[in-house]
């Protein structure tokens, strides 16, 4: 297999530019011949449909919403980094890629990272021209706020809405292409396979969720930007729809798929409080700024938060990591929350919680001032929990969150198959084994508006791309694989709904693949997730027809692809013998419980590549080059 | 003027633009009419002397022609408004809401009091102007006796529930309509629109009874 | 505390909205859950449903959602008469059990309105509203080197206003609760983000008449200033931004056309 980077010599901070020197370009009268497709409308999806329109090229953008609006991107409570140093706070573009680098825990590639800081401000400036209502001082200026990983101020926000206003923006960017006819836009399609033409993508096969119709798309080059897998553990912050089948189905065809056991736990979520829990709420990070996390120093103590006396309160961030105190890394923030927890110092009926209280800074700036940073989450908290945060701590628990694993692309964002460009969260490129707070949107939009319009230019001026339609014997081929697959799923017939199989799946995930990973755990995992499939293609059912508007049937296909998928992250997790960033196997820790990293063996990007059905995924690696910081064991204390 | 402004005022906001100015310059009409009105307190001679007055300066038909466009103008507009939101809005719900989610009465009723009060606004006319024509003179000018139409017509109980009634209904249009013209026509600001509020409440209310003074007076007084 | 409340459980009856397809003709349906509990989100209780009406063989409820944390606009039930029930400035995902009562019933029906037609049971087509959004919904800017972030300073009021419109989630409440299925407290939002701020100068008379042109061709209704929408918008959206809207399209009437015409001079 071919896991060329393309990675571009020379000094760091000139690899870009350089790049974009040496890459091809499509002159502007040709690039109205080239047809695109992207996959998912979310900020890497929508940046990406509007600066390719804006270039010229035929774009055909898919979702699977109604709105392109709806795509999960516009969930991202908290903020979006970018290295400005508006607030002289000793920030630079180099800063911010060290903190990434450092804050993945040294398993991303430093080029790749050093482009997404370099972009980090132009998205920036973007934004604002498009109307994004950042937050602003009184001065008129842009207002910062810190995440974690960071001792500066880079985070640019918007209310707790900024994932919202950001992807508006590029919603807003595309609609306008939409309304030129540069952008067709496919809106309630679902991607169920990529179409492969001479070994390069050439286009998709979607279901029209409405009428259950499968249609095949013709295409110069495809782009996927559908976002992460977290939903494989059922209970996740993703929204319910966000699924892995397009990037699972590009694996299938071929695409490589990297790192998949990456999965970020982020430490602040709203607990379970049933069986019948359906999805887990984010309480923004950016909460940490203001909020203290603590948990009572008895495990015996059951007096109500307010009860608690000072002395009797463990704040463990801060003790632990004086410098960094509540803003520690996400990684880092979770697994001490889960330590305290199975010390049996949780808090809450069911002792999976701990305290996030305001009680101090209410105090120190008074209700009005935290209310206009948080008002919104603090309003969010209380709808879920009858709870009023203003006067008693907020309960938090970790959940997962973030994949930093995805489709392995090289750095112009082209996965193993040609033709095939993978953004966002999808792929894995830029967050390592931990994705810093108010990254992913960075990501996201950096992707889309400034990398991909040079490097897709690229690929099309220097490749040679036939004529081809949907009537080539592929997209027949290809065609058929789908409605088999939809027949199979409705002829099973069983008693088991779709769901009920994902819970468990998500349960097993979770148990054995979660915040701690074991030899012991992974092994049951891999003995239970054949269980599981045999259980799905034995017992599903599906009610309804197959040709109209059919939930069931969607979700199915899901939960389907979630459990292959699931079965190589915990392979990958297996074999990854380390514990770095959100991958933390319990044989694997300092003496001080942190992740252990094995630099001499695993400073690289395992890399999974399809075998075919029923055989075992092969294990390649991609080597990690630091050529400008030093491997070093991450401390925040 | 260009075939722009057409495609502007032909739009749905334009066509509520229309609403507005026309139900301002009722607004405005209704109050004059009512000040004139009370001039029944002050006496007959009075009362007809201020009619004769209005009739008999030739600006009235520019006036009135005004007046009648402009009703025109609401009446129609308001009814097609109302028949394209039926079409918008076909169906309605199963239950209606019974918390603050829900609009007032005076807004959601604004076709039916509005109908009622074109009704009432014929009638009226056919009642008062082209109604019995008496003759008297005050200062040796002959004029009409519109007084005596107005005594004879509120001495009669069922007129006078009928009038009250259909006031009401003025009363309670004027009240959504007051505030919602400033509402369509942009003029609006935080500060400025509780005022606008409780002036358009207050002005209705003060429209309503001051038309209502008048046959309360005739028949439960003069009565 | 009140989140952990998880003993007690409810029993509720549903009346929910039971339509095939586009063409078919809907009716109410009864159910009746036993064991809800107050905990549950609305949507969770839809999904035990679920659970059992597939366990039974028939098929599940439609339904339109996604985030279940009130910003992606997905969802969009009339729960008793009311767009996302009875609580204010809350979508259907965000309401939870524990505001009904062991044994009441609840009716529940899709959005309705001429310009959100059903396609099965409480899903209905919303997009009338992006054929809007793309009617003018932007500022006309195609990526590349936009000045810095900081060039235009925008009062901190300015753009905590902006942010007050732009916090629209397009679930489409405010046609659902119109009474005449209009949908200018939506179409006025972006107007407004864009009205307000330094960004949407340019081409502010171009937007606002746009959008309203293509807001009448999707058969939504006209403004009666009832305010229902601002009352059932889970983001509490004022109908201020209609006022300003209708100032900016009669700005766009009167100034916008000179402005064209002394450009074809």
């Amino acid at each position: 297999m071919n896991l060329d980077s393309k990675i571009p010599s020379g000094p760091i901070s000139e690899k870009w530019t350089k790049h974009q020197f040496d890459s091809k370009l499509v002159n502007p009268a040709n690039r109205r011949k080239f047809n695109l497709i992207v996959v998912g409308s979310g900020l890497a999806g929508a940046s990406a449909s509007a600066a390719l329109a804006e270039l010229g090229y035929n774009v055909k953008t898919m979702c699977i919403h109604d709105s392109p609006r709806r795509a999960h991107s516009i969930a991202a409570q908290g903020g979006i980094n970018a290295a400005k140093n508006y607030q002289n706070d000793g920030d630079s573009i180099y800063r911010l890629f060290y903190d990434t680098i450092k804050g993945g825990d040294f398993r991303s590639r430093e080029a790749n990272v050093y482009r997404l800081a370099q972009n980090s401000v132009k998205i920036i400036d973007h934004c604002v021209a498009l109307g994004v209502p950042f937050a602003r001082e009184y001065g008129g200026l842009l207002a910062n706020r810190s995440f974690g990983g960071a001792q500066v101020s880079r985070t640019f926000y918007a209310r707790g809405q900024t994932g919202q206003q950001l992807l508006l923006g590029a919603y807003s960017a595309m609609m306008r292409q939409v309304d030129s006819k540069k952008i067709e836009l496919l809106n309630f399609r679902e991607m169920l396979d990529l179409v492969l033409i001479d070994g390069k993508a050439r286009g998709v096969i979607c279901r029209n969720v409405l009428t259950g119709e499968i249609e095949s798309h013709a295409a110069d080059a495809v782009v996927l930007a559908t976002g992460g897998y977290g939903n494989v553990f059922y209970l996740s912050t993703n929204a319910k729809w966000s699924n892995a089948t397009a990037i699972w189905r590009a694996h299938r065809r071929g695409a490589a798929f990297g790192n998949p056991c990456f999965t970020q736990i982020h430490p602040t979520c709203i607990p379970v409080s049933g069986d019948y829990q359906s999805k887990l709420t984010l309480m923004s990070e950016s909460l940490r700024n203001d909020g203290r996390v603590w948990v009572p120093k008895d495990a015996n103590d059951t007096r109500t938060p307010d009860q608690i006396p000072e002395e009797d309160r463990d704040y463990y961030l801060e003790r632990i990591y004086p410098s960094f105190g509540n803003l520690a890394p996400r990684d880092i923030a979770s697994r001490q929350a889960k330590f305290v927890c199975d010390e049996g110092r949780g808090v809450g009926s069911t002792k999976l919680a701990v305290y996030l209280d305001f009680a101090a800074a209410i105090k120190r700036d008074g209700q009005d001032v935290i209310a206009g940073k948080y008002g919104n989450l603090f309003q969010m908290y209380e709808k879920i929990t009858g709870d009023d945060p203003y006067k008693v701590p907020m309960r938090i628990f970790p959940a997962v969150h973030y994949t930093m694993g995805g489709l392995w692309v090289d750095y112009n964002l082209q996965s193993t198959i040609p033709g095939l460009h993978v953004l966002g969260e999808a792929n894995f490129s830029d967050h390592g084994a931990n994705r810093l707070g108010a990254s992913a949107l960075m990501q996201g939009l950096a992707d889309g508006y400034f990398v991909i319009p040079s490097t897709l230019a690229h690929y099309l001026g220097s490749t040679k791309l036939d004529k081809i339609d949907t009537n080539h014997e592929a997209f027949k081929e290809a065609q058929a694989n789908v409605q088999s697959g939809i027949s199979r799923l409705m002829n099973i017939k069983g008693n088991k709904t779709a769901d009920e199989l994902h819970r468990k799946l998500g349960k097993l995930m979770w148990d054995n693949c979660g915040m701690e990973r074991s030899e012991q755990s992974l092994k049951k995992l891999l003995e239970e997730i054949p269980k599981l499939r045999d259980e799905f293609w034995n017992d599903l059912r599906i009610p309804g027809e197959a040709a109209s508007l059919n939930q069931e049937l969607e979700r199915a296909g899901r939960v389907a692809d979630f459990i292959d998928l699931g079965e190589l992250m915990a392979r990958d997790a297996m074999e990854r013998r380390e514990s770095c960033g959100g991958h933390f196997r319990t044989e694997f820790q300092t003496p001080d419980n942190e992740a252990q990293r094995d630099d001499e063996n695993f400073c690289h990007v395992a890399v999974w590549e399809h075998q075919g059905e029923g055989k075992a995924a092969k294990r390649h690696i991609e080597s990690l080059n630091f050529e400008n910081i030093k491997l070093a064991t991450r401390s925040y204390k | 003027m260009n075939q722009g402004i057409v495609r502007y005022l032909s739009s749905t906001i334009g066509r509520k633009y229309l609403m507005a100015i026309s139900g301002l310059v009722w607004t405005l009409f209704v109050l004059a009419h009512m000040l004139g009105n009370l001039l029944i307190f002050i006496g007959a001679d009075a009362y007809n002397s201020y009619s004769y007055k209005l009739v008999s300066n030739p600006f009235i038909y520019i006036a009135e022609a005004g007046l009648v466009l402009f009703i025109a103008l609401h009446a129609i507009n308001g009814i097609s408004l109302k028949m394209r939101n039926s079409r918008t809005k076909p169906t309605l719900y199963a239950v209606t809401p019974k918390s603050v989610k829900g609009a007032s009465l005076s807004s959601k009723t604004m076709i039916w009091s509005g109908s009622i009060t074109l009704v009432f606004l014929v009638l009226h006319l056919i009642t008062f102007k082209y109604g019995a024509h008496y003759e008297t003179s005050v200062d040796g000018i002959k004029m009409r006796d519109i007084y005596r139409n107005v005594v004879e017509c509120f001495a009669q109980p069922g007129y006078v529930a009928w009038y009250t009634v259909c006031l009401v209904l003025v009363g309670l249009h004027l009240y959504h309509g007051f505030a919602s013209s400033f509402q369509t026509l942009g003029i609006n600001h935080p500060k400025l629109n509780t005022v606008i509020k409780r002036f358009g409440w207050a002005y209705s209310i003060v429209v309503a009874a001051g038309f209502l003074a008048v046959p309360f007076y005739v028949f439960f007084v003069k009565g | 505390m009140a989140g952990n409340n998880n003993s007690r459980t409810m029993r509720i009856h549903l009346k929910v909205w039971r339509q095939k397809d586009k063409s078919s003709e809907g009716r109410l349906v009864d159910y009746t859950l036993d064991t809800v509990s107050p905990d549950m989100s609305f949507l969770e209780m839809i999904d035990v449903l679920n659970g059992q009406l597939v366990g039974r063989g028939e098929e599940p409820i439609a339904f339109a959602h996604d985030c279940r944390e009130g910003i992606c606009g997905s969802c969009a039930m009339v729960i008793d008469g009311e767009p996302h029930g009875p609580q204010t400035g809350t979508t259907t995902c965000q309401l939870h059990m524990r505001t009904f009562n062991d044994g009441d019933t609840i009716v529940v029906e899709p959005f309705r309105a001429k310009a959100f037609p059903v396609i099965k049971d409480l899903v209905t087509d919303r997009s009338a509203l992006d054929r809007i959004q793309a009617a003018g919904g932007y500022v006309s800017v195609s990526t590349g080197n936009a000045p810095d972030g900081n060039a235009i300073p925008i009062a901190k009021d300015l753009a905590d206003a902006a942010m007050d419109a732009a916090a629209c989630i397009q679930c489409g409440a405010c046609v659902a609760a119109c009474r005449n299925g209009s949908a200018m407290l939506f179409v006025s939002a972006k107007v407004s983000q864009f009205a307000l701020l330094p960004q949407g100068q340019a081409e502010r008379e171009r937007r606002v008449s746009r959008m309203v042109w293509q807001m009448d061709e999707e058969d939504f209704g006209s403004c009666t200033n009832m305010g229902s929408c601002a009352a059932a918008c889970p983001k509490e959206i004022k109908v201020d931004n209609i006022a300003r809207m209708n100032r900016e399209f009669g700005r766009a009437m009167l100034f916008g056309q000179q402005r064209e015409q002394r450009s074809e001079d």
